[in-house]
């Protein structure tokens, strides 16, 4: 008997081992369910990049068939451009900024919801506090752009109402950008929310009632034992932010195209400007290429800094 | 087995139908971006009219919000895959497509029979390129002139102003009883930049921004676009426009509103404008809305009658690789027929057609028309007369001007050193 166990898991093994090569009745399967997908990547995804990664060695407008090649030229432009430098440091703001506010705040309304158990006030304050997800981000910006009027808005109306000084607050340069970023947070704190909810809610009851009765009061409970659970959660909700950060895009276009004159300008944003409407595709492809290699190295650098915080949640 | 049938079916079914969706004899597909009422009917009337004379052909008509147009036709160039006929503004950006080879020369359809004698000469000039026409004036005329509220310019004793110390005496009037005199949404940036325009051409003539913008030995640091700055900043510096201007949006409606509310009681802008007032606020449109020119700046060299201007926008063109260019023209002639004239003109537009005037009676309208008339020179847009890439250039440096964060010199600067950066002289 014993050899016969020992031949199975020798067979296993090596059935292991080949089964990267092994082809049998279900390789086709597989090939077959996963030939969509990898052509839908390349297609859109793979050879973008690629082509954004040629197209930043020409100068082109766009529209002509004939293309310069101009060699590394837009490369060295642009580690000059200091707009181009100024947006990646508008953009380091909103990573801050989002990771700051989104991160806090997203888990203590988790808190208070999972808090309220099962009941109908936890359903309803589930979904009002979902609501702003649900919104189309063009809508969202162009609601606030009403709310900051500097003449009509609602938070201009009310500061003036309790006698302090309404502010411009889309048109001054250096409140540009953190008055949209206020209405990013408000429009992603409900999805960082939900993504905590349903980590606490994933922790077992048992743990908590033997927490309880060990001694602990709730805050305790929630500082020593629930966040640690949910490290990993907080982990991947901490990647996200990051890199939808780095590469945000609508919310800005809608409601200050980057202005007033690039104090809000994002490196996607400035991309957009250039390739399209300033006619100017390849030195816009070049901003991509960047946009690219910087998100991907912040992001492999993260994901590889924060792995021992993985978790299986 | 059965499946592979079902595959075997889906792959026929496929195959099958590519074809017979292409069958159809003869299609133009037909990009416009006249997507406001009433718009989208006085394409397609006209549509219909062709289709129901012409039996063979099939328009297919697509619209499209203005600023989504612009990326996508772009996009649809750079693909080989343009509409057949696709609306523009003429000037510098069409510049580039001409040169790219993608507009068809429409020059011997619009001296066969003398069809171009229909139009206003100056309508044919955005679109002629080395003496050849590349597009059919159809839309609309568009001046810049200043609107006004009448009720808040009666309320203060105030009356037009025809010279530029006139204008800062009636808003020095209207800032000291709380209105603001300028309403400016400038997120937008080229609503800023007809005031630069204006000043340009009243201090210098036309041929300043001309020999600068064509490189025939005019330069943008010429002291004239200096002086346009500092007028332009000490008017900042009073108080004249809106309060956060710069963040505000133009396609919103943020420079509208504070005029239906008696806030504010001036803004310069373009003559569409009007019949955006007639829909949107008819009782403004009819009891309150006046007009008067850019005024005059005394003792200087442009003429007072000149206006910012763009005659006959939106143009139609035909891409080279349409395969009907016969058959598209002749649609387009459909857009600017009589009966589309007078259609256009009932809805408060003026058609770039001879004889336009007579057909108008809308006061207002009839004013702008007048305007248009008397104009010893007209000025396009810069922003559509200027390649693209100096047309942003020029945006921005107007937002930085009005936003103080950059001098006039500055501003002059940066445009100069973009076009020498794009003409390379």
């Amino acid at each position: 008997m014993a050899s016969v166990a020992s031949q199975d898991a020798v067979t296993l093994k090596t059935a292991r081992r080949r089964a990267w090569f092994q082809w049998n009745e279900y390789t086709l399967t597989i090939i077959l369910f996963l030939l969509p997908t990898v052509f839908f990547m390349t297609v859109f995804v793979v050879w973008p990049i690629i082509s954004s990664f040629e197209l930043s060695l020409y100068k082109w407008n766009g529209i002509d068939p004939v293309r310069t090649p101009i060699g590394l030229d837009n490369w060295t432009r642009l580690l000059q451009d200091q707009i181009f430098w100024r947006a990646f440091g508008n953009n380091l703001v909103v990573v801050v900024l989002s990771i700051a506010i989104q991160m806090p705040l997203g888990m203590l309304l988790a808190i208070m919801l999972e808090r309220a158990g099962r009941r109908l006030i936890y359903r309803i304050f589930k979904t009002v506090y979902f609501f702003p997800m649900l919104m189309s981000s063009v809508a969202i910006g162009i609601l606030f752009k009403y709310i900051y009027d500097p003449s009509f808005g609602l938070i201009n109306q009310f500061l003036k109402g309790v006698g302090l000084e309404g502010q411009s607050w889309l048109g001054e340069p250096n409140l540009a950008l953190v008055a949209v970023i206020a209405v990013i947070c408000w429009q992603y704190t409900p999805f960082y929310m939900i993504l905590f909810l349903a980590a606490l809610n994933g922790i077992s009851e048992e743990l908590r009632d033997a927490a309880l009765i060990d001694g602990a009061n709730q805050p305790q409970y929630y500082r020593f034992i629930a966040l640690p659970l949910v490290r990993g959660t907080l982990r991947t909700a901490v990647i996200l932010s990051l890199i939808g950060s780095l590469k945000y895009f609508d919310l800005i276009w809608v409601m200050t195209e980057g202005g007033p004159s690039n104090a809000s300008e994002l490196m996607a944003t400035y991309m957009y400007k250039k390739a399209f409407p300033s006619f100017e595709m390849g030195y816009g492809s070049t901003v991509a290429s960047a946009l690219f290699i910087i998100v991907m190295v912040i992001a492999l650098a993260s994901l590889f800094l924060t792995r021992r915080f993985e978790t299986e949640v | 087995m059965r499946k592979y049938w079902f595959l075997t079916l889906v792959l026929a079914l496929l195959i099958v139908s590519v074809p017979a969706l292409a069958q159809d004899a003869k299609t133009i597909t037909f990009w416009h971006i006249q997507n406001t009422d009433p718009g989208p009917e006085l394409i397609q009337q006209a549509v219909d009219r062709y289709m129901a004379d012409n039996p063979g052909v099939t328009v297919e008509v697509v619209a499209m919000q203005n600023d989504p147009y612009k990326t996508r036709i772009r996009t649809a160039m750079g693909a080989g895959d343009p509409p057949c006929v696709f609306p523009s503004w003429g000037g510098g950006p069409l510049y580039e497509y001409v040169q790219a080879g993608q507009v068809i020369d429409l020059t011997p359809y619009m001296e066969a029979d003398n069809y171009n004698d229909r139009f206003v000469p100056a309508s044919l000039s955005n679109v002629t390129f080395d003496g050849k026409i590349y597009g059919v004036p159809v839309e609309n005329t568009a001046v810049a002139v200043i609107y006004y509220n009448k009720d808040v310019f009666a309320q203060y004793n105030l009356t037009p102003p025809t010279t530029w110390e006139e204008l800062r005496s009636v808003a020095q009037t209207l800032i000291d009883n709380g209105v603001v005199p300028f309403s400016l949404a400038n997120k937008t940036k080229w609503t800023s930049s007809m005031y630069y325009m204006y000043l340009v051409d009243r201090l210098g003539g036309p041929e300043v921004f001309a020999s600068a913008a064509n490189r025939t030995g005019g330069s943008f640091e010429d002291p004239v676009f200096v002086q346009a700055g500092e007028m332009v900043q000490e008017l900042v510096d009073m108080g004249a426009f809106i309060e956060g201007f710069n963040g505000l949006d133009y396609d919103t409606g943020q420079s509208r509103m504070p005029m239906y509310a008696d806030q504010a009681a001036m803004e310069l802008m373009g003559s569409w404008q009007i019949s955006t007032y007639k829909a949107e606020n008819p009782d403004f449109y009819e009891n309150k809305l006046g007009i008067f020119p850019f005024p005059a700046v005394e003792g200087d060299e442009g003429s007072p009658t000149n206006v910012v201007d763009t005659v006959g926008d939106n143009y139609y063109h035909i891409s080279s690789t349409c395969a009907n260019p016969d058959e598209a023209f002749e649609m387009i002639t459909y857009l600017i027929d009589d009966e589309s004239v007078a259609l256009r003109v009932e809805a408060g537009r003026i058609p770039p057609v001879v004889g336009v005037t007579e057909m108008i009676e809308d006061p207002v309208l009839k004013q702008v028309v007048e305007l248009v008339e008397n104009a010893e020179s007209v000025q396009l847009w810069y922003d559509q007369y200027l390649p693209p890439e100096l047309g942003e250039v020029h945006k921005d440096a107007m937002q930085a001007l009005f936003g103080k964060e950059i001098t006039p010199e500055e501003a002059a600067k940066r445009h100069e050193e973009a076009a020498v950066k794009f003409f390379g002289k």
